[in-house]
């Protein structure tokens, strides 16, 4: 058990965890925009940082991404120091110049009292603020099919060669993910269209309902080993008939008991 | 644009068929075609079991790669701090004025292409403009029309 | 051929010295990037073919070297009469004929070819009494300009692998860093991390494997003196990397080059090559049992891959995109294995210092930097070139005793120090001594060991929004800081240029600069407003100048300045040709006209002038 405290109050945690991972689990509010639980913290966006210090360190502090950082034995965690809130509002600011019109940044801004931004605003800024989750989480789903292209403040996300994905399966875990909500993708009747290529979606055996894309259904069925019949019917649907299967376990053990 | 892709089962051969080698392997395709034709970065994912969209990534994010023809002729300014502050600005803006055409472009009729380059290590004779693979050293804008003519 | 044991390696190194030394007189060619770009290499044709020619009775073609930079590039192409020394300067192709008959064939010496001394006028025959070279010493560069660059059989005849050879016979690994450590050497890449400490974290740490990787991407503009040791001795580079796979326990190496230096993946893969074929790389080395691989990675151009954790993922074949460095690449490098990853120039000093000993190495510089330091001087100097200095020597010694002042005799303004993670000190800081942490607390910092000194013709603003212009098209995009704070603190220093700015843009820009300062992810980005940072710290005036007067005092800004053509001119034409706008116009003898709306200011006119009748206002 790893002891320190965060915001002068003490607290446990296990080797290993990361700081922010202990300040969320503490109902503390540290924002972020880059981070998931389902995949490895890259430190991007620098909004969850923290002041830390130590009791040797004699006053000297330091700002560290919690995200990234592991807890450790006798660590004093600051939250919300004066300078890593200065910190968090600058990079709001320089978030605001780029993405204008984004709902996220905007209520983001409000929170913490920034107005309007201090420098001059950049003049194709779309709302992708570039935390890079969604190739992140691609990956994670094993599909590698988007990427980051270009570097610098140019760089951007987009599918290889700028052309329909051929690794993409329609998952949308890329879109629903997005903190920003940047992510287009229109659904039709019996397909679902994302990075410019359209997936046939499969319709609930049951009540006819959309599921998933045909190729995602194919990928989980390959990886997973699960029929394809059982993407074939709607989580509804699904549920439905494990309530009927759930019934039977009971009897069949109270008979057993019995 | 068509080419003859034959030689890259070779290339890929020069180096252990695995994602370590894609940056090796995009430099000599680089080398060979003096640019990255789509195709290639097609096979070398395949051959290289790298995902195609990190293929994308890599040959976006260095500089050496391009993924659009270059020139016959590719003059290179070096921006090191030496020749910047010994004029390699005023050199690039003869250049592009002379040929019509910005840095990192190439002309229409695929004669030229100008790049501006990290500092090459030859501060010494500041500023200095790389013309194919030869390098002139101390130029002032006076020279720029003969570079441009005879390299 | 292998060589099988430290005392057959001690036998070569005597033959191959005599076969050097029964040459009467030998030619070194300076084939360092100058040179080689002034013409050396048709000098050097020029040598062979004249040699066979005149048939000279008591000089052999062997005796011909190209040696790697000699260092004092300005000067260049450089021919070098060895062993007496003598320094031909300026040489031309057809300067060969005259030095094969006068020099080689009657030991006769061609006055017009050496040096002239500055100060009194007079010639100086042998290199080591040109102030250039008498004020430095030579540890990393020791080799340069004195053997054929690509050659084994040089390399050990002036000593080479003997440190490799006392480390693997007569010292354990603990011992081989015990030495390092007491040689107090700090890396040369900028950072100043102790070296030995360094190897001494990676040997304790438990694993099966470990890496050792020499950063050969030398990024910072304005410097080469990576490039000149790994291009003109290899070797040492090589026998570096592998004492310290002894001291670590290493078996796999890579050397990491910018792809700009193409010569030295040449002239490295050559030298790893000759180095295998005799058993001084790969398996039982010199017949210890020792084992190690060097293998080559070529950079694709990116900046940032200099910084640790970005070129360890370069070497894995991916984006160079930083990590966040909570857990440090000697604990968690290339492939998450322990790793040392040291400097070209580091790595160059590691022989000597098994060789000659820890202790004499740290007797050399200061008590915290000790050691020598290879600089590349350049900008507006008179001598520019590549040079060595003991930690602690002044900038001032630097540029005014071995640099020979500012070019053309304008004042001081700036040397510039550390790349874009440096800064710029003034006049009142020439008398501080170079080392790790004298240059840092003055708000530079040492760097790799790029200096650039800069005259009043030099605007600090446009130098720093130089540098932060290749900081944004360098930064990797992936944290906020740098990727938005550096693009914002870019165009503020764009605005000051373009005469736009407003007493607001210094506090705003001070500001974000504290802030990316403290919230970056890399080294790239912490280190990134720096060249804001010292600029303002030292030149605020200059800034002042800009935004309130809107005037450039270096006439440097091209919306800041006129260029007036005066009653000077004297009807050349020459200026017309030059002008890409067609802004000139005139008939000869005339004084020409200056259409200032047409005119944008790129300075063709002026530099073509022969005259001075063009200012610039």
């Amino acid at each position: 058990m790893i002891k320190f405290t965060i915001n002068g109050k003490l607290v446990q945690a296990d080797q290993g965890d990361m700081l922010l991972t202990v300040i969320r689990r503490e109902g503390i509010d540290v924002p972020s925009q880059c981070h998931h639980q389902a995949v490895e913290p890259s430190g991007a966006c620098r909004l969850c940082m923290v002041e830390i210090t130590r009791q040797e360190w004699d006053g000297w502090s330091k700002f560290v991404t919690s995200c990234l950082y592991p807890v450790e034995d006798g660590l004093m965690v600051t939250t919300h120091s004066a300078k890593v809130i200065q910190l968090r509002k600058t990079i709001i600011d320089l978030y605001l110049a780029r993405h204008p019109n984004s709902t996220e940044i905007m209520r983001l801004a409000s929170e913490y009292g920034v107005t309007r931004t201090t420098y001059e605003t950049v003049a194709d800024g779309d709302d992708c603020i570039m935390c890079g989750l969604c190739t992140r989480i691609c990956a994670h789903m094993g599909f590698s099919a988007i990427s980051t292209v270009g570097r610098g403040h140019d760089k951007e996300i987009a599918p290889p060669l700028k052309e329909a994905p051929t690794d993409c399966t329609g998952c949308l875990s890329c879109a629903n993910n997005c903190p920003t909500n940047f992510i287009e993708f229109t659904r039709d009747s019996n397909s679902l269209t994302i990075w410019g290529r359209t997936f046939e979606t499969l319709a609930c055996s049951q009540c006819g309902k959309t599921t998933i894309t045909r190729d995602f259904a194919e990928h989980l069925s390959k990886t997973r080993d699960i029929p394809i019949a059982y993407f074939e019917v709607c989580d509804d649907c699904h549920r439905k008939e494990t309530a009927k299967t759930m019934g039977r376990v009971v009897n069949w053990t109270r008979e057993v008991q019995a | 644009m068509n080419h003859d892709f034959s030689k890259l089962p070779e290339i890929f051969d020069r180096y252990s068929r695995n994602p370590e080698s894609l940056i090796a392997v995009l430099q000599d395709i680089q080398q060979e075609y003096h640019y990255l034709p789509c195709e290639a970065l097609q096979e070398t994912a395949k051959n290289l079991s790298v995902p195609l969209s990190k293929v994308f990534s890599v040959s976006t994010f260095y500089n050496a790669f391009s993924l659009t023809p270059r020139g016959k002729k590719i003059i290179r300014i070096c921006k090191g701090t030496a020749c910047h502050i010994r004029g390699a600005y005023q050199l690039q803006h003869q250049f592009e004025t002379m040929l019509g055409i910005k840095a990192g472009e190439t002309s229409k009729d695929l004669k030229y292409t100008l790049e501006v380059v990290n500092c090459v290590g030859a501060c010494a004779m500041a500023p200095v403009v790389i013309v194919d693979e030869k390098y002139h050293g101390s130029v002032d804008v006076s020279n720029v029309k003969r570079l441009i003519k005879r390299g | 051929m292998r060589i099988e044991s430290v005392e057959q390696l001690r036998k070569l190194e005597k033959k191959y010295r005599g076969e050097t030394e029964s040459h009467p007189v030998r030619v070194h060619i300076c084939y360092g990037p100058g040179c080689l770009a002034n013409g050396a290499q048709e000098i050097g044709d020029r040598f062979r073919k004249v040699i066979k020619e005149k048939k000279l009775k008591n000089f052999k073609v062997e005796a011909i070297k190209e040696t790697g930079c000699h260092g004092f590039c300005e000067r260049g192409p450089l021919v070098v009469l060895e062993p007496e020394g003598t320094f031909y300067t300026k040489v031309k192709v057809k300067d060969v004929e005259a030095i094969v008959e006068k020099s080689l064939g009657k030991s006769e010496i061609i006055e017009s070819l050496l040096y002239t001394n500055p100060a009194d006028d007079k010639k100086i025959q042998r290199y080591k009494d040109i102030p250039f070279y008498a004020h430095q010493k030579r540890i990393a560069l020791r080799n340069l300009g004195q053997i054929d660059q690509t050659s084994l059989h040089d390399y050990i005849a002036a000593g080479g692998y003997q440190g490799l050879a006392k480390a693997l016979t007569a010292m354990n690994p603990n011992k081989v860093i015990k030495e390092v450590e007491l040689s107090g050497i700090r890396g040369r890449g900028g950072g100043g991390f102790a070296t030995g400490r360094k190897w001494a974290t990676c040997a304790k740490i438990e694993s099966d494997v470990r890496y050792v990787v020499c950063n050969g991407d030398e990024g910072d503009p304005g410097a080469f003196m990576d490039r000149a040791i790994m291009e003109g001795d290899p070797h040492t580079v090589l026998e570096g990397m592998i004492i310290c796979a002894y001291a670590v326990g290493s078996t796999q190496g890579y050397v990491y080059v910018r792809d700009e230096y193409p010569l030295a993946v040449v002239h490295l893969q050559k030298a790893i090559e000759d180095a295998e074929a005799v058993g001084l790389i790969g398996e039982n080395i010199l017949g210890t049992g020792f084992s190690f691989h060097i293998a080559i990675s070529r950079g694709a151009g990116a900046f940032v891959c200099g910084e640790s954790s970005a070129l360890m993922r370069s070497v894995a074949g991916e984006v160079g995109e930083p990590r966040a460095k909570y857990i440090r690449s000697v604990v968690k490098g290339l492939k998450d294995k322990p790793t040392v990853l040291n400097n070209v120039e580091t790595f160059a000093c590691i022989p000597v210092i098994l060789s000659e000993g820890g202790k004499a190495f740290s007797k050399i510089g200061t008590p915290k930097s000790t050691g020598t330091k290879a600089f590349s001087l350049v900008g507006k100097i008179e001598n520019t070139g590549l040079i060595e200095v003991p930690m602690g020597t002044t900038l001032r010694e630097i540029i005014y005793n071995i640099g020979g002042g500012i070019k053309d005799g304008k004042p001081f303004k700036a040397v510039q120090t550390g790349g874009p993670s440096g800064g710029c000190l003034p006049e009142s800081k020439l008398d501080l001594p170079v080392d790790f942490d004298t240059l840092t607390e003055a708000g530079s910092m040492m760097g790799s060991g790029g200096m650039i000194v800069m005259d009043d013709a030099t605007c600090v603003v446009d130098v720093a929004r130089y540098f932060l212009s290749f900081l944004v098209e360098e930064s990797c995009g992936k944290c906020v800081p740098c990727r938005e704070g550096l693009y914002q603190l870019h165009q503020s220093a764009v605005r000051i240029c373009e005469g736009k700015g407003t007493d607001d843009d210094l506090e705003i820009m001070q500001h974000l600069s504290d802030m990316i300062v403290i919230g970056s992810l890399c080294g790239l980005g912490t280190s990134g407003p720096n060249p804001f940072l010292s600029t303002i710290r030292y030149f605020r005036d200059e800034y002042e100048a800009h935004i309130k007067e809107k005037k450039c005092p270096a006439g440097v800004c091209t919306a800041l300045i006129t260029y007036i053509i005066t009653d000077r001119c004297t009807g050349c034409l020459a200026c017309i040709p030059a002008c890409a706008t067609d802004a000139i116009t005139g008939k000869k003898g005339q004084v020409h006209q200056l259409a200032q709306d047409k005119c944008d200011r790129c300075g063709a006119c002026y530099a073509v002038c022969k005259y001075d009748a063009i200012e610039i206002h």
